[in-house]
């Protein structure tokens, strides 16, 4: 198997062990969202695509494999992804959008275009 | 009784795997005016419109199967409760997501960083000036429009915002250079605010005793004329709720 030198997209540098990056990834993401309240739609939607994610990265161990059953990109592309998943959950443990709204908003105001 | 407000619009673009056909998306953002004086204007809510049909990121989980706007739609309203307020479809088919003035920055991290969001460009910032039959806006430097500044997020957010400045005063707070970007130094006003008027103050003229150009606080032959703009028949169709 040949080693494979770029991604041939500009900025995005080949990283050698995708498959344990993205699980660390996952598995970090997913225990963020065993914060959060279980029965928020936020947790239960990215639980299960992260779920999904996870058991496809777990099962297979061919990268092109799992690129092609993924089909979101190359290997660096789902840890760009991931990264950038795991990065905002942290942040919306601090948000918590599972709340209820802050407050109504005032009468008419979206009434605009009449 | 509905207030005068602005709505800030952002276009926000998909990246699907870096190479396959981008997908445009406008955006329109919560915008919060602040007086210090009095409450001469606020707007305390806004909008996000996505533009064009939608090809989503991933064709996986319940939401995404075809082309169902209002389905994605009920999808971020569903996962951040907290902000929006209220998704609803344009009669051109746009998605618009209403939102809490609070939660810019929370969608639209949410929009660029999760799986089934995925909008990692940002195009374009833009507002709306529009004021209702009993207030006018009036611009002064010292009436805030203290807004969360999305350059943090979006690099390209820089000069949008700047432009935003200039054209309607609109106050970003944490932007690294707020700076006019379009009118000259030492410009007053926000040209695109209703109350500026479509003269201008000030005109530019080259002086031949001075043989320089001068710039002199405007002077017209004739008064400002108020024109009926209103037409009879109704403007714009009605959103559908979804």
């Amino acid at each position: 198997m040949s080693i494979k030198r770029t991604t041939k997209i500009v900025g995005l540098e080949v990283i050698p062990n995708a498959r344990e990056v993205l699980c660390s990834l996952y598995n970090k993401t997913l225990s963020l969202l065993a914060e959060m309240p279980s029965k928020s739609a936020y947790r239960q939607n990215t639980e299960r695509i992260i779920k999904e994610r996870l058991k496809i990265v777990s099962t297979e161990t061919d990268d092109n494999k799992i690129e092609s059953i993924i089909k979101q990109g190359q290997m660096e592309e789902l840890v760009d992804k991931a990264k950038r998943e795991c990065s905002l959950t942290e942040k919306m443990l601090v948000w918590e959008p599972w709340k209820p709204s802050l407050g109504p908003p005032p009468p008419g105001q979206w009434d605009w275009p009449v | 009784m509905s207030y005068p407000s602005i709505l800030l619009i952002l276009f926000v673009q998909e990246l699907i795997n870096r190479r396959e056909k981008l997908v445009f998306y406008m955006l329109i953002l919560p915008l919060r005016v602040f007086s210090r004086l009095k409450p001469i204007c606020f707007s305390r809510y806004s909008s996000i419109v996505f533009r064009n049909s939608l090809t989503l990121s991933t064709s996986r989980g319940k939401y995404f199967s075809g082309n169902s706007l209002s389905i994605y739609g009920s999808f971020v309203q569903e996962m951040l409760p907290r902000f929006v307020q209220q998704t609803r479809l344009s009669n051109e088919h746009e998605l618009e997501i209403l939102i809490d003035p609070d939660g810019v920055i929370p969608v639209l991290m949410f929009l660029r960083d999760n799986h089934n969001c995925q909008f990692c460009q940002l195009l374009d910032i833009t507002a709306l000036d529009i004021p209702t039959r009993k207030f006018r806006v009036k611009t002064y430097t010292d009436e805030l429009t203290a807004m969360d500044s999305v350059t943090s997020l979006y690099t390209s957010a820089n000069w949008a915002e700047r432009e935003l400045w200039d054209m309607f005063g609109i106050f970003f707070n944490d932007h690294p250079d707020l700076r006019r970007i379009l009118t000259d130094y030492g410009f007053e006003g926000h040209p695109f605010r209703k109350d500026f008027p479509l003269s201008g103050f000030v005109e530019v003229r080259y002086d031949a005793e001075v043989k320089r150009v001068v710039c002199e606080p405007l002077e017209l032959s004739q008064e400002f004329r108020k024109f009926e703009l209103l037409a009879p028949w109704e403007q714009f169709s009605k959103h559908s709720r979804l």
